[in-house]
């Protein structure tokens, strides 16, 4: 995975990270740096401005967040931080301004503190993730349980427990640091050759591939491990013994403040280490960020593949091609020539077409013109006398824009409420008032009378042979029609403005069950 | 008897063909949100289909994804200036030689950016770009600090805006022209990937003249046996058919003219199956009319102020004696013509001096659609402008009640 060169950083002297030493606000920076260093002890990869400006001490904090980014800015020059685009999407305008980078310690200024608080820590870190440190933690883990849950755990193999928990812990999210940062350098391909990448782009995926299964298999199970370890405080009970017995070797008159301070270092790291996998307070947990870096870095990286491809097959540079075309466009003679470079660069322009209308294309069809006819000569198309007046006429064809239908809908409404106040007229024509006969009911309007056609439908569609009387309710299921046949063989007519219906005569009566009093 | 359901479905997968080619060919590069989100289904699920017809017969690559589909369409005559860039507002003022200029450099700015942009950052890097010294060499330069600069910078934005390059996250550029505030977009990677339609890319082209430079773009590449010379003379002339109001003979070489005789009917069917357009072959050349009236970009006839102008225009060009119409000529009949039918017209067109815009809009209806040529002395009327237009014998002959109401010396002809 080492195939990156290392990064020249700061002055040429190479003592450019202990360049704030000397700079004005000394202090500020000293401050900024330890917060990444507590930040680390919590196995933060990556903080932004508003975590340091959260992070520093009341004294030395500035009032504005812009003097924390200024000193985070003036660090990443000295080398001791870098910054790496912050690639997380935002809804603001202002937080797009603001949150352009996410800062993290580079080695360099690792060094620089390390040395500066007398740690002794080797530099060389690969970037590389080791998932095994994943199953060690799920074995320790394991192992606190277990510890757990005896009445009184054993002090020395507790604080084993919980130390080399620690150290598998602090190798995971080193590498984790390192590794990101190497692979945001191999994606934007700052500083690897073309071959290097190529020769390792098939085992950095499936490296990559191995390690988010990994981590979405193992991160849960150590997440659940640790919310059972936290049920009731038991791990506490572990924190304090491992604290104790580190305490022990403290002077008589430090023993007291000794285990306590021991006891927040503890809590401090196992905080640190739930927050890895368990997403608490809003904030998402460092596994899940390292998977979601992880898994966009795939498609990022064949993204990288296919553009190296293109640049090999001879495909342009696109940024420099929109250059390129903003000179042209600069140099073109006039706006024609312009013109002219749009339409053929952009490729946008629709079709264009003139136009032909129904009839007129029915008249060619039956009497095509020879295809040697000029135009002059041909059969034309015809415009409309009232466009050629006016300037305006119905279109035909397609309409091409949104009709506003107001005025249209209200028309329909009007219909509409008109005809419910014919229908409801026509019903209370009808209604019969008590049986009577067909003949009676005298001359009936085209509304009324169709209304009385539809019933007389539904009940002759009942009959049966044999049959003398028959109840039907319309297809609505708001009127009732009784029909009884007449044995005198009567006919009937029912006067219309159409004319006149003619039939056997029938006693009828015709109820309107919408009314709701159907005893009428 | 009930038709087959094979057929009733070949019926259907032919007119939603059909639909989604005419889409193409109106808008070559559809979105799957937006107003033409029907289309572009209709064009991811005939997408194969299509892929294969224009690569066969126009050389034009389709390219469609989940997000996107993009017609590569690259015209098949370089000397067209009728279709310009335009503002995506009402007005829809062609693009100048700064929004040109400012546009490329946006665009330049977004493909080396990341996935969002400020208008304000982008900006900055316009003016970055801009100090390139071959471009300052061209007297070109942006500040973008005074008003005018901001208004062309948010023509640029807004254009891409329609095209779906760039989607709104807040803000607006109104605020950002009158400098109270500024505007974050997403930046659409893969619509902004196949924006170029170029057969090459334009920076690897050293070529020094427009004309050059243009021929580059879209040099095909070599054609070395007949077969080659044959499709591409089949493409070129396809891709006129499909794009361009007219085709005339006389705009061809004798090579292409001679394989337009031979192949006229095969080229004319395969676009009326794809597209419903109807071939109208006169002596002088060919002209895909639409019974649709709906694949094109300008309309003859047309209602309203100009499209009435250009009508009655058109009407005294193909009446016109001599072969060239001047100017002067055209203004003083759009001021006879506005004491007869000014009453219709919109009310600034009416007022003294408003000639010479009228006549311009109308002339460059008239060339955009291929029924007039302009020259430097004026106007020249082309064979297809007497489509409108019958000899006045017919006009006498009482075929019609319509036909007698229209008064003599008229050429344009009623229905």
């Amino acid at each position: 995975m080492d195939m990156t060169s290392p990064r020249p950083a700061g002055p040429p002297d190479g003592y450019g990270p202990f360049a704030h030493l000397t700079a004005p606000n000394v202090l500020l920076y000293r401050s900024v740096m330890r917060a990444f260093l507590v930040a680390k002890e919590r196995f933060a990869v990556h903080l932004r401005p508003e975590d340091v400006y959260a992070a520093l001490p009341a004294a030395v904090r500035p009032g504005e967040l812009e003097g924390v980014v200024g000193a985070l800015d003036k660090l990443v020059e000295w080398g001791n931080l870098r910054a790496d685009p912050d690639t997380g999407r935002v809804t603001a305008v202002e937080d797009f301004y603001r949150k352009r980078y996410i800062y993290q310690l580079t080695r360099e200024g690792e060094a620089a503190e390390e040395a500066l608080s007398a740690y002794d820590e080797a530099l060389g870190r690969r970037g590389a993730l080791q998932a095994v440190a994943l199953h060690d933690i799920v074995t320790q883990l394991r192992a606190l349980l277990v510890l757990a849950a005896e009445e009184a755990p054993d002090p020395a193999k507790t604080h084993l427990a919980l130390d080399g928990l620690a150290s598998r812990f602090g190798a995971l999210a080193d590498n984790a640091r390192a590794f990101m940062g190497s692979l945001q350098r191999t994606i934007d391909l700052h500083d690897v050759g073309e071959e290097v990448f190529l020769a390792y782009k098939d085992q950095l995926i499936q490296y990559l591939e191995r390690f988010i299964q990994d981590l979405i298999t193992l991160g849960g199970r150590i997440a659940r491990l640790i919310l059972e370890l936290e049920e009731g405080g038991r791990i506490d009970l572990l924190l304090r013994a491992a604290a104790a017995r580190e305490a022990a070797d403290a002077t008589p008159q430090e023993a007291t403040y000794a285990e306590q301070a021991a006891y927040e270092r503890w809590a401090g790291r196992w905080a640190g280490l739930a927050a890895w996998f368990l997403s608490r307070d809003g904030r998402e947990s460092q596994a899940r960020l390292l998977r979601g870096r992880a898994l966009g870095a795939v498609p990022q990286l064949l993204a990288v593949v296919r553009s190296l491809n293109e640049r090999r097959a001879g495909r342009s540079d696109r940024s420099a091609d929109f250059r390129t075309l903003a000179r042209w466009f600069a140099e073109a003679p006039d706006d024609e020539s312009r013109h002219r470079l749009w339409r053929t660069a952009f490729g946008l322009y629709p079709a264009r077409h003139l136009t032909v209308d129904a009839e007129t294309l029915a008249a060619r069809a039956a009497r095509p013109d020879p295809a040697s006819t000029p135009w002059a000569d041909a059969e034309p198309l015809r415009i409309s006398p009232q466009l050629r007046r006016t300037g305006s006429y119905e279109r035909r064809g397609k309409p091409r824009k949104v009709e506003d239908r107001q005025e249209a809908r209200r028309r329909l409404a009007e219909v509409a409420v008109k005809q419910a106040a014919e229908i409801a007229a026509a019903r209370a024509r009808l209604v019969t008032d008590g049986v009577t006969r067909l003949s009676g009911l005298g001359e009936l309007d085209p509304v009324s009378f169709r209304l009385f056609l539809q019933l007389l439908g539904d009940a002759l569609a009942t009959w049966r042979p044999g049959m003398t009387h028959t109840v039907a309710t319309s297809n609505d299921g708001s009127m009732e029609i009784r029909l009884t046949a007449l044995a005198d063989g009567s006919a009937a007519e029912v006067l219309t403005p159409g004319g006149i219906f003619r039939g056997p005569d029938h006693t009828i009566e015709i109820i309107d069950l919408a009314e709701g009093d159907d005893g009428l | 008897m009930s038709t087959p359901l094979a057929e009733v479905l070949d019926g259907q997968h032919a007119a939603e063909l059909r639909k989604a080619a005419r889409a193409l060919l109106k808008q070559p590069l559809l979105l799957a949100g937006g107003a033409y989100a029907d289309e572009f289904r209709l064009v991811r699920r005939h997408a194969s289909d299509l892929r294969e017809w224009f690569d066969r017969n126009t050389g034009w690559s389709l390219q469609v994804d989940a997000e996107t589909a993009r017609l590569g369409k690259i015209p098949a005559h370089l000397a067209d200036a009728t279709h310009s860039a335009r503002e995506a507002t009402r007005s829809a003022a062609p693009f100048t030689r700064r929004r040109y200029v400012l546009l490329c450099l946006a665009l330049a700015a977004l493909e080396r950016g990341e996935a969002q942009i400020a208008l304000g950052r982008l900006a900055d890097q316009v003016v970055l770009d801009a100090a390139d010294p071959q471009l300052a060499a061209t007297g070109i330069q942006f500040t973008l600090d005074r008003r005018d600069e901001r208004l062309d910078l948010a023509a640029v934005v807004r254009l891409l805006l329609g095209l779906g390059v760039l989607r709104r996250v807040a803000g607006d550029e109104e605020a950002y022209v009158s400098g109270a505030g500024d505007v974050l977009y997403d930046v659409e990677r893969r619509v902004l990937a196949g924006l170029l339609a170029t057969r090459r890319g334009p920076s690897t082209i050293r070529a020094a003249t427009l004309d050059e430079r243009l021929v580059g773009l879209t040099a095909e590449t070599a054609l070395d046996s007949d077969e080659l010379r044959f499709r591409a003379m089949r493409r070129s002339l396809t891709r006129r058919l499909l794009d361009d109001p007219v085709l005339y003979y006389d705009e061809l070489t004798d090579a292409e003219l001679g394989y337009l005789t031979r192949q006229r009917g095969f080229l004319t069917a395969r676009i009326t199956e794809l597209t419903g357009l109807v071939a109208e072959v006169r002596a002088e050349g060919i002209a895909m009319v639409d019974p649709d009236d709906d694949l094109t970009d300008l309309r003859m006839p047309e209602s309203g102020t100009h499209g009435h102008v250009t009508l009655l225009l058109a009407e005294y060009l193909t009446r016109a004696e001599g072969p060239v119409v001047s100017t002067a000529d055209l203004e003083r009949r759009v001021a006879g013509l506005a004491a007869e039918h000014g009453g219709f017209w919109a009310k600034s067109a009416r007022e003294p001096g408003a000639e010479g815009e009228l006549v311009e809009q109308a002339v460059s209806r008239l060339a955009a659609l291929g029924l007039v040529a302009r020259t430097p002395d004026g106007v020249v009327p082309r064979p297809a402008l007497a489509r409108y237009a019958v000899g006045e014998t017919v006009v006498l002959e009482p075929r019609t009640v319509g036909t007698a109401q229209v008064p003599a010396q008229r050429k344009a002809h009623q229905r």
